[in-house]
């Protein structure tokens, strides 16, 4: 958790950004489908946020208006004050906004670790020398500088992912989006990425975490929930939580050891039902039963 | 199926050959490859004979791994030594049947044909052995850096490639899963004719292509993410730094093929007064 209270900043913010999808129907003509409609938000500076939603909420499309891949057909988006409609700006908004995606094998642009991480700051043409600079700074600090020389093939998903990362930081970006970075790994590869979201964060990185795992928004600092392209709800995860009717109306779950407190709870023990952690819930059970 | 297929063959050693810089290596490759083809005569294979063995020796990288290429080669090399024995008409006859002659200046020139293309395809595979397909692609790149002044797309076509091998692996992992997908749902692939077989991989080679359209989609919103924006203004993380090694492989070349060359030029004038030059 850190310091969002303190240090209002706004690093991105997103004014009644909507976005269509065309789509082809059978009889040759062509509609649209919405990607997101009229979404309000803004992220401070420093904080980490979570985006979560169900598949085709529209969380991604959301994800790529903030490096401005995608572009709002309303609304607009900006990124330290700066436009993404613009297209003067775009280069600076991706030097801000770092991201990385779902499928690590498919955002490798080398066969050599870390010259897939030296290809942001190549692109920025940063004299070299500083570039082996950036890439070994980047790589220490997602745990992978022993594996600098080796082929990204041959790594694990977490570990892969991690590496996409390095690739986002050697950038030096203020805000890191993780779109879905963590949907397609195991759950050791999953806490591994996490971990190294979480230490970024502390160290003054802004993270956008967009996920559908609902345990990955515990130590968000605030939470947006997405459903067919709206933001349907906000706050803590505490407070996202302890309203479960509306989760299952956009077919998400509380995580299992929130569920469960809010279970014992209804069932008459007397258990805090914010905790997340599963032995403070284990205790509290067995003071019950004392 | 396609878990043993390696694409390149580096053989990592530490040797001087593979320490050479690759643009030098790439170089002198060609150098040689041109080179054999001014070759006369049996004097000279046997210099570049032992050129070849001083080159292999230097690369620490086994014979047999080097015999592997010309194996892949033997069906060629039958065709050519056919073809030249055959059709050389000019020489003294040795054997007559039927259609086909057989003189004494066909087998010498098919011999040299066949220990031309032998040596060329181990002098090749001495690069690719020692050399990793990234090296090469990097030396490509700088070596080719000239042609920018002409509009040449240098820097686009070192990225193809560059891309082009970092997805192989991932292409080969999701060829196997399909396989083994199309397989799960009765597909046979072992039996039939050829013409069936070959249909039998139509429903591999779609879902490849379209899953190959959204990697490349995915790949260009990621490549965006990192700031690329084309060839302009970029730098390079890797330095290409020439050592004495380089020196001294690419004098040793200049002397060989530079020598080979000047004995095919002044044929006319040497010949008669040293004729087993030209043997």
């Amino acid at each position: 958790m850190s310091n969002i209270n303190n240090q209002k900043q706004i690093a991105i913010s997103v004014q009644g950004a909507t976005h269509y999808y065309k789509v082809y129907n059978e009889d040759g003509t062509v509609g649209k489908a919405i990607g997101i409609e009229g979404i309000d938000l803004d992220i401070y500076q420093g904080s980490f946020v979570a985006l979560v939603g169900h598949n085709g909420c529209g969380k991604s499309t959301l994800a790529k208006h903030l490096n401005g891949i995608l572009l709002p057909a309303m609304g607009k988006v900006e990124v330290f004050g700066l436009d993404t409609a613009n297209k003067a700006n775009i280069f600076e908004i991706r030097k801000q906004v770092g991201m990385v995606f779902q499928n690590p094998d498919n955002q490798m642009v080398a066969s050599i670790v870390e010259e897939d991480v030296a290809f942001g700051p190549e692109n920025l043409g940063i004299p070299q020398k500083e570039i082996v600079e950036r890439v070994h700074k980047a790589l220490e600090q997602v745990g992978m500088l022993e594996f600098a020389k080796r082929t990204p093939h041959k790594l694990s998903g977490g570990q892969k992912q991690r590496i996409a990362i390095a690739g986002a930081l050697a950038i030096q970006p203020q805000v890191l989006v993780l779109d879905e970075s963590t949907a397609m790994l195991d759950p050791q590869g999953r806490k591994e990425v996490l971990e190294v979201a979480h230490q970024l964060n502390k160290q003054g990185m802004t993270v956008v975490l967009i996920t559908h795992f609902m345990e990955e928004v515990l130590d968000c600092d605030h939470v947006f929930v997405m459903s067919g392209g709206h933001i349907v709800d906000q706050g803590t995860p505490m407070q996202i939580f302890a309203n479960s009717k509306l989760l299952d109306e956009v077919g998400l779950k509380a995580p299992r050891t929130v569920e469960l407190a809010q279970k014992l709870k209804n069932a008459g023990f007397d258990v805090d039902d914010t905790t997340t952690d599963a032995k403070i819930l284990g205790g509290a059970v067995c003071q019950n039963l004392q | 199926m396609f878990r043993d297929v390696t694409f390149g063959q580096y053989y990592p050693k530490n040797s001087f050959v593979h320490n050479m810089d690759a643009r030098i290596k790439l170089v002198l490759c060609l150098l040689f490859m041109v080179g054999i083809f001014f070759v006369q005569s049996y004097v000279g294979f046997a210099l570049v004979t032992v050129f070849l063995m001083v080159v292999i020796l230097a690369s620490k990288v086994p014979l047999k791994s080097i015999l592997k290429s010309v194996k892949g080669i033997v069906v060629l090399l039958i065709l050519t030594a056919m073809l030249n024995i055959f059709f050389t008409k000019s020489g003294n006859v040795l054997v007559s049947w039927w259609i086909f002659t057989i003189t004494d200046e066909g087998l010498i020139y098919a011999s040299k044909m066949l220990l031309r293309l032998v040596y060329l395809v181990i002098g090749s595979s001495v690069l690719t052995l020692t050399t990793t397909p990234v090296d090469l692609t990097h030396a490509i790149e700088r070596l080719l850096a000239p042609l920018k002044v002409i509009k040449f797309p240098v820097h686009d076509l070192a990225l193809i490639m560059s891309l082009t091998l970092s997805f192989i692996p991932s292409l080969i992992d999701e060829t196997d899963r399909i396989i083994r997908a199309q397989k799960a749902r009765g597909a046979d692939f072992d039996t039939g004719n050829l013409f069936q077989r070959a249909k039998a991989f139509v429903p591999i080679l779609i879902p490849l292509l379209v899953g190959g359209f959204r990697r490349a989609e995915e790949l260009a919103n990621a490549m965006n993410s990192r700031c690329y924006e084309g060839a302009t203004n970029r730098t390079q993380m890797r330095v290409m730094k020439l050592s004495w090694r380089d020196l001294v492989a690419s004098l040793v070349c200049i002397i060989v093929f530079g020598g080979i060359i000047v004995v095919y030029a002044m044929k006319a004038t040497w010949q008669p007064i040293l004729p087993w030059m030209y043997f």
